[in-house]
């Protein structure tokens, strides 16, 4: 039981510590950053900039430690980059062994289909987990470190919530995985479309009449920086991808079942 | 299921149509239990497709076939039945940052490893370190600890010993006639036919992805003849390519090639009275036993044969099977 997933979750693990080494890197300069700026009124700054961009940045409230951190590091590495990364590696997991025909290998040994495409997915729970479970600690640290506070419950809810958003991610790779023969093509696919559902999300907010386009991409569902200012968000957000990472899911399994490989 | 017991493999008009190419075209046969059964043909003749076929990687366009006792239609039966199913598949497709052992620790969890140890020190892959550093011989055997070592009931192995050394070959091979003596069931492909020759009990030959004939080794091989080359005289030449058993001769430069039907003593005869600057004698490339008994489809190979004789025997690796077939077909 389990075999495939903990041989390849073991695998993912070396990856998912440096992943979440570079973003504690990534954080603390963000954080230094934060009180190099403190005293400038650069909320000015940002006043020009058409709405549709700051909402596409989620940048809120810059002055606040909350809105900084949700505009610099969780708009920009939670919302798009893990997505993109989630969604890359996800691309891989199957396609990559059918390229490399480990495939063949892998399904000589006594394991179904479906069980086999479950615990290789399951194994990208690893990084997913271990960059929240880490990545919210470290954060904390070095916000205390620099003399400011943040809610914990807020920073918490933050990280907890991108799971579903992520899995989401992961999924859209998946299904490219097992519907192309090569990982690169399929790695390539999974990362475009979501960095198109992005694009066109940021750019279609205000569009009266094409608005509901926005619906189509996970990232209207994850709004990290009001999370993290004043912990609000919507239930049903998350629900909604969840049942959109089950279909995924589904569609996945149907695809891979039916394929020669 | 009595019919599990003596015929571990059954294939019954196995049928893959790729649409441009049809890889298997009802392929029928069966493989009896404690037997080793060669499954040879040219490259391309769509061998690893009836592999592929077997193991349920590929779904058949139709027929089906029977892998100790399971239908290979049957996915849950199929997979259970792979508990006893050993694998050896012509590319090792390794994870290649893991170690040797953390992949046999892996394939162990999945289906046993009782034997793993005895193979180890039979077949002696680094298993300390990552297989990415392997050689091809050395991934080939970490490929026949991991095919074995839950000491299947059937084996079923695609080019076994290409890029083994012939020592480990040897070893290779004297260790299948053992697995089958403890009645373990072997199926194996190949496009090697001295490979075949040394170990098989029967054969099957696939030629463009039809079964063409199901014979014992020995009147295979008894009609295959010798692949004879040799750099002599314009005299000597003319007096060998006389001799009653050479079929098809084929001058170059300096010298002849031919195959060799009749007895070797007379051509070492013959050879001996003549100044001969060197010469080959060797099996001949399964192309060309299909050419000479089965007659050629493809008034090509007579040219393209002759480059391909040198590294033919042992050395050659079937990649790119799917392609090649296309060739095959349309030829």
């Amino acid at each position: 039981m389990l075999e495939t997933a903990r041989y390849e979750g073991r695998r993912r693990l070396r990856g998912a510590l440096f992943l979440t080494a570079g973003i504690g890197a990534y954080t603390g300069f963000i954080v230094w950053y934060f009180t190099v700026l403190e005293g400038v009124d650069y909320e000015d700054v940002f006043e020009d900039l058409p709405p549709a961009m700051l909402d596409a940045f989620g940048i809120e409230s810059l002055s606040t430690i909350e809105g900084f951190l949700g505009a610099q590091v969780f708009s920009f590495v939670w919302l798009l980059g893990l997505g993109l990364y989630f969604a890359y590696v996800a691309g891989g997991i199957v396609a990559r062994d059918i390229e490399t025909e480990r495939m063949d290998l892998l399904l000589s040994l006594p394991v179904t289909r479906s069980r086999l495409l479950l615990e290789k997915f399951s194994a990208l729970l690893v990084p997913m987990i271990a960059v929240n479970a880490l990545g919210g600690p470290i954060i904390y640290l070095f916000v205390v470190a620099v003399g400011e506070t943040i809610a914990i419950d807020h920073l918490f809810l933050a990280h907890l919530l991108s799971i579903p958003f992520l899995l989401v991610c992961a999924g859209i790779g998946l299904v490219f995985s097992v519907a192309v023969d090569r990982a690169a093509i399929a790695e390539r696919a999974a990362v475009g479309t979501v960095f198109v559902l992005y694009l066109v999300e940021s750019a279609v907010g205000g569009a009266e009449g094409y608005d509901w386009i926005q619906y189509l991409s996970p990232t209207q569902y994850y709004e990290p920086t009001p999370i993290l200012i004043d912990g609000s968000f919507e239930p049903i957000d998350s629900v909604i991808l969840l049942v959109a990472f089950a279909g995924l899911l589904i569609v996945s399994q149907v695809l891979f079942e039916r394929r020669d490989i | 299921m009595s019919d599990e017991a003596e015929h571990p493999l059954v294939v019954e008009g196995l049928t893959k149509d790729y649409g441009s190419v049809l890889a298997n075209d009802a392929v029928s046969f069966a493989v009896n239990d404690g037997e080793v059964f060669g499954f040879l043909g040219p490259n391309g003749a769509g061998k690893s497709t009836t592999i592929r076929l077997l193991l349920g990687l590929l779904k058949p366009t139709s027929g089906t076939a029977r892998v100790l006792g399971a239908d290979i239609r049957d996915e849950a039966a199929l997979t259970e039945a792979k508990r006893r199913v050993g694998y050896l598949p012509a590319h090792l497709g390794f994870t290649e940052e893991a170690t040797g052992e953390a992949v046999l620790d892996y394939h162990g969890a999945m289906k046993g490893d009782s034997r793993r140890e005895e193979l180890l020190e039979l077949f002696t892959p680094p298993i300390e370190r990552p297989i990415r550093e392997y050689s091809t011989g050395n991934k080939r055997m970490l490929g026949l600890v991991q095919a074995f070592m839950h000491d299947p009931d059937l084996v079923i192995m695609d080019e076994p010993t290409a890029g083994l050394d012939p020592l480990k070959q040897e070893a290779f091979n004297e260790f299948v006639r053992a697995e089958r003596d403890r009645g373990t069931t072997v199926f194996f492909c190949s496009h090697v036919l001295s490979e075949v020759r040394r170990v098989c009990d029967r054969v099957g030959i696939l030629r463009a992805g039809t079964l063409v004939e199901l014979a014992d080794v020995e009147s295979l091989l008894h009609r295959s003849g010798k692949h004879v080359r040799v750099h002599a005289s314009d005299a000597a030449v003319a007096a060998l390519t006389d001799l009653d058993s050479v079929v098809d001769p084929d001058r170059f430069a300096e010298g002849v090639q031919f195959v060799f039907t009749g007895d070797l003593n007379a051509l070492l005869g013959e050879l001996a009275r003549h100044d001969v600057r060197d010469v080959e004698i060797g099996e001949p490339p399964i192309e060309d036993v299909f050419a000479h008994y089965y007659g050629s489809e493809d008034p090509a190979p007579e040219g393209g044969g002759r480059e391909a004789t040198g590294g033919e025997d042992g050395s050659a690796e079937e990649t790119g099977e799917k392609d090649e077939s296309a060739e095959a077909t349309n030829a």
